[in-house]
C-alpha cells in the first residue's frame, strides 16, 4: 500500500429506519452486533487489517454515540501522527451549510480533504455491513485491469436479487449494465456498495454529478451509471465470503444467530483477522451454580444464574435464577429477572424484564423487539 | 490527591512461586481471568485520583513492558504526569546492592524535582480496594509523617505467618513493626501500603545510604520511628496477600465468592488492564459450566466447575476442569481432566490426559508446556 496510496471513505450516515427502536437514538453503523461489536467495527477493522492508513468517516444521522465509539480511532490503531482517522460531518462554508444529500455528495463535499491526502485510489466503504474482506485483493484486481472503478459484488439468492443493485458483466467480468432493484433480474450478482476508484476519475465525476440538478447524488443510482454510459473501464470483483446488510429486525436477529453456528463463515475467532472494538474493560463473566448455558455467546461482565440457550448476551447482562432465555439477543446492561421467559427476542440496551414476565413462546415464528417503552412484534 | 505520587515497588519473592515466576515478577502474575496483580494497584490509584505513578519494575522487566505499554490501559499515557517506569540500575554505586533503598536512591533526582509533596507507597502483591481518598484525608488530618494501612486479620490457623505485623498504641500511633509468627489469633496485618511525606521519604533514604544501616525502606522507618509521627489507618475490606503458590491459587478461587468479586472488581471503580480484542466466549451444545469465572475469547465444549478461566482458553468435548486456574490461551483437549491445577499461559493438555493436584498444593503446568499421552 505504500507506493499506491489508498484513502478510504466510510459512509456512516445510514439511518436504518427499518431497524426501528434499534436506530431510534443512533445511526445504523453504531448498532450493537455479535455480543460486543458495533456494525461499523467490521468495516473499520477490515480497513485496519488491510493496511489502509487513511480513513475518513462520513457521519450525519445522530452521530453522538458513533463519535464516542470511534473516538480518535485508537481501537483500530488509527490514532496516527500522519494520516489516520478523521470524522467528517457535514459543514458550512461561504455558500452556506449543506447536509450530505447522497452517498456521492458526501464524498464530493470532502474533495478538499481527499486532495490533501493526495491518493492514487479512493475506496468507498459502507458502515452498514457485516463482513470480513481484505481490500488488498480488490486493489490488486483493480490494478490488474487498470480499471477506473472496481465494484465488489457477490452472489445473492435469486429470489432476493430484486432487492439489490444487480450488475451484469461480460465474460471478463467487465461491467456492461446496472440494474437498480430489477423486477426480473438477468443475474444474481449484487453490488456490495464497496467501490475502488481511481481518484482522478472519481473526482471528475463527482464534480459532474454535482453540476446535474436532477441527480440524487448517489453512487449506485447516478455516478456509476453515468460513468458506464461514458465508456469508463468498470470491473466487478467477486467476493464469496460472509456478507450481510442487516436491514430489518428479523435479519438483524438472524445475523446474530448466524454466529452461534460453529461452521459460520464469519469466524470471529480468527486471530489473523481480528475485529476490533472499543473495550469496556469489564470483569469476566460469572456462570453460577444451577445455571444452564448452551449454544450461546456471552460477553464480559455478565452474571448468569438462569437458563440460556441459543442466545447472545452482550456485556453486563444479568440472568437471574429461574429465568429462561432462548433464541434471543440481549444487549448490554439488561436484567432478566427471576422466572422471566424470553423467546425469539431482541432486548434493547438497559431494559429490565420483570419477574415472571413472558415474551414470545418456544418455537414462535415471530421476532420481538423489546425496548423500555414497547414490544414490537415482527 | 493531586499532590500525591503513587510508587509501586515489589520485592523479590519469585522463588515462592516455582515455575510461574521463571519469566515474570510476582506482580505480573495473571489474576482473576483477565488481569495481572499489578492492575489492581494501578487501577485503584487511578480511580482514587492519583495522576502520577512510578513503577520499580524489578529485573524481570519484559513481561512488565509488554503489559503496561506506555500506561494506556489506565489512561496514564499523559503528556503531563502519567506513568513512569524505573528499571533496575545496572551500573554505579547501587548496581550490586539489595533492597529498595538503593533503587530509591538511584532515582532521587526525580523525587527532588516533582511537585508532589506526598508519596503513596504500594506493594502490588497485596490486593485491597482501599479507599485511598479517605486514607489520605486521615493522613492529612492527623498531620502524620507516615500513615501505614493495616487490616485486623483473624488467623486461627497460622496462614499468615511471615506477613508484616504492626502494633499501635491507643492513639493509633505505631509501636512496633515486624514479622508475624502466628503467636496471636488475630493481628494487625500491615498491607504494605501507606502515605509518606516526601521530605520524610527523601530523608529516610539518604540517611540509610549515609549510615549504611538499612537496605529496605521499612527497616529505615522502624529504626527511625521515634523521629517521625507514624500512625495506622484501619482497612476492613477484603485483602489478598499473595506471597506463595497456595495464596495465589486461593486468591483466584476466592473470586468465585460473590461478595469478594463484587468488592475487588467493582468497589471504588473497575479494574483496567490491557485489552485483547477477543470475541465473546462461545458455549456449545455440550458445555456444562458451574460456579466459574470465564473471560472472553474462550470456546467451551466441556465441563467447568469452580474454576477461573482466562482469555482465549479452549476446553474440548468431554473434558473436565475443576477447582483450577487456567491461564490465557491454554488448550484442554477432548476428554482431558484437569483438577486442582494451575495451567500457565498456552499450556496444552492433550486428549485424554488427566492431571490433578490438591487444593493445598495445586499442580502447576508451566507456560507453553505440552502434556500428551504417550
Amino acid at each position: 500500500m505504500i507506493e499506491n496510496k489508498v484513502v478510504a471513505m466510510l459512509l456512516a450516515g445510514g439511518q436504518g429506519s427499518r431497524l426501528k427502536e434499534l436506530t431510534k437514538k443512533i445511526a445504523k453503523p453504531a448498532v450493537p452486533f455479535g455480543g460486543k461489536y458495533r456494525i461499523i467495527d467490521f468495516a473499520l477493522s477490515n480497513a485496519a487489517n488491510s493496511g489502509i492508513e487513511d480513513i475518513g468517516i462520513l457521519t450525519q444521522y445522530k452521530p453522538f454515540l458513533l463519535n464516542s465509539h470511534i473516538g480518535i480511532g485508537s481501537a483500530w490503531d488509527y490514532d496516527r501522527n500522519v494520516g489516520g482517522l478523521r470524522i467528517l460531518p457535514p459543514f458550512t462554508s461561504e455558500d452556506g451549510g449543506r447536509w450530505y444529500t447522497g452517498t456521492a455528495n458526501a464524498v464530493f463535499e470532502n474533495i478538499d480533504y481527499i486532495d490533501e491526502q493526495d491518493p492514487e485510489y479512493v475506496l468507498i466503504l459502507s458502515g452498514d455491513h457485516i463482513y470480513k474482506m481484505d481490500y488488498n485483493e480488490l486493489l490488486d484486481y483493480h490494478k490488474e485491469n487498470d480499471a477506473d472503478v472496481s465494484i465488489a459484488v457477490m452472489e445473492v439468492p435469486w429470489d432476493e436479487a430484486s432487492r439489490f443493485g444487480i450488475i451484469n458483466v461480460d465474460k471478463n467480468n467487465k461491467i456492461i449494465e446496472f440494474e437498480e432493484k430489477p423486477e426480473n433480474p438477468k443475474n444474481n450478482m449484487a453490488s456490495m456498495g464497496i467501490y475502488m476508484f481511481k481518484w482522478e476519475v472519481l473526482r471528475n465525476y463527482l464534480i459532474k454529478d454535482d453540476e446535474n440538478p436532477e441527480s440524487d447524488n448517489d453512487f449506485g443510482k447516478n455516478v456509476l451509471p453515468m460513468m458506464l454510459a461514458e465508456g469508463n473501464k468498470m470491473f466487478a470483483w467477486v467476493f464469496d465470503g460472509y456478507w450481510k446488510d442487516v436491514g430489518t429486525v428479523r435479519s438483524y436477529w438472524e445475523a446474530n444467530m448466524d454466529l452461534l453456528d460453529p461452521n459460520n463463515t464469519l469466524n470471529l475467532y480468527d486471530k489473523d483477522w481480528r475485529i476490533y472494538t472499543k473495550s469496556r474493560n469489564l470483569p469476566p463473566q460469572y456462570i453460577a451454580r444451577g445455571s444452564d448455558i448452551k449454544d450461546s455467546l456471552v460477553n464480559e461482565g455478565c452474571y448468569v444464574m438462569g437458563e440460556v440457550k441459543r442466545s447472545i448476551l452482550f456485556s453486563d447482562v444479568i440472568i437471574e435464577e429461574g429465568a429462561i432465555v432462548k433464541d434471543s439477543v440481549i444487549l448490554s446492561n439488561c436484567v432478566i429477572k427471576k422466572g422471566a421467559r424470553i423467546y425469539n427476542s431482541v432486548i434493547l440496551e438497559g431494559v429490565n424484564i420483570e419477574e415472571n414476565a413472558t415474551i414470545g413462546s418456544e418455537g414462535d415464528s415471530h421476532i420481538y423487539m423489546v425496548s423500555d417503552k414497547n414490544i414490537i412484534k415482527e | 490527591m493531586e499532590k500525591c505520587l503513587g510508587v509501586i515497588s515489589a520485592g523479590n519473592l519469585e522463588n515462592n512461586f516455582g515455575a510461574l515466576c521463571i519469566h515474570r515478577p510476582v506482580y505480573m502474575l495473571p489474576y482473576g481471568g483477565r488481569y495481572r496483580l499489578m492492575d489492581f494497584s494501578v487501577s485503584n490509584m487511578v480511580n482514587n485520583g492519583i495522576k502520577t505513578i512510578v513503577v520499580y519494575t524489578g529485573e524481570k522487566i519484559r513481561s512488565t513492558m509488554d503489559h503496561i505499554e506506555n500506561g494506556r490501559p489506565w489512561d496514564l499515557d499523559r503528556r503531563f504526569k502519567g506513568l513512569i517506569l524505573f528499571p533496575p540500575v545496572t551500573h554505579g554505586y547501587t548496581s550490586n546492592k539489595y533492597g529498595d533503598i538503593p533503587q530509591f536512591y538511584s532515582t532521587m533526582d526525580f523525587y527532588e524535582t516533582v511537585r508532589e509533596d506526598t508519596i503513596f507507597l504500594n506493594h502490588p502483591n497485596i490486593i485491597a480496594k482501599v479507599d485511598l481518598k479517605a486514607a489520605f484525608k486521615y493522613f492529612k488530618e492527623t498531620d502524620a509523617d507516615i500513615t501505614f494501612i493495616y487490616k485486623p486479620q483473624n488467623d486461627p490457623w497460622g496462614e499468615y505467618v511471615n506477613c508484616e505485623k504492626i502494633s499501635l498504641d491507643e492513639d493509633n500511633n505505631l509501636e512496633t513493626m515486624g514479622m508475624n509468627l502466628g503467636t496471636e489469633k488475630e493481628f494487625n496485618m500491615f498491607i504494605r501500603s501507606g502515605f509518606m511525606k516526601k521530605e520524610a521519604f527523601i530523608r529516610l533514604v539518604k540517611e540509610a545510604i549515609e549510615k549504611g544501616d538499612s537496605d529496605y525502606l521499612l527497616d529505615a522507618v522502624i529504626r527511625n520511628k521515634d523521629k517521625y509521627k507514624i500512625n495506622g489507618y484501619r482497612f476492613d475490606g477484603h485483602v489478598e496477600n499473595i506471597r506463595n503458590l497456595k495464596s495465589f491459587y486461593d486468591a483466584n478461587i476466592n473470586l468465585l465468592k460473590k461478595d469478594v468479586a463484587r468488592e475487588l472488581f467493582y468497589q471504588g471503580g473497575t479494574i483496567f488492564t490491557k485489552t485483547k480484542d477477543e470475541p465473546s466466549t462461545l458455549y456449545t451444545e455440550s458445555s456444562k459450566v458451574q460456579n466459574s469465572l470465564i473471560a472472553n475469547g474462550c470456546v467451551i465444549e466441556g465441563t467447568v466447575e469452580n474454576s477461573i478461566i482466562f482469555r482465549g482458553v479452549t476446553i474440548g468435548k468431554g473434558a473436565l476442569v475443576k477447582n483450577s486456574v487456567i491461564m490465557q490461551k491454554a488448550e484442554i483437549h477432548d476428554n482431558a481432566a484437569v483438577v486442582n491445577s494451575i495451567l500457565d499461559k498456552q499450556a496444552v493438555i492433550g486428549e485424554g490426559v488427566r492431571i490433578a493436584g490438591s487444593t493445598l498444593m495445586p499442580y502447576v503446568v508451566e507456560k507453553k508446556q505440552v502434556i500428551r499421552k504417550d
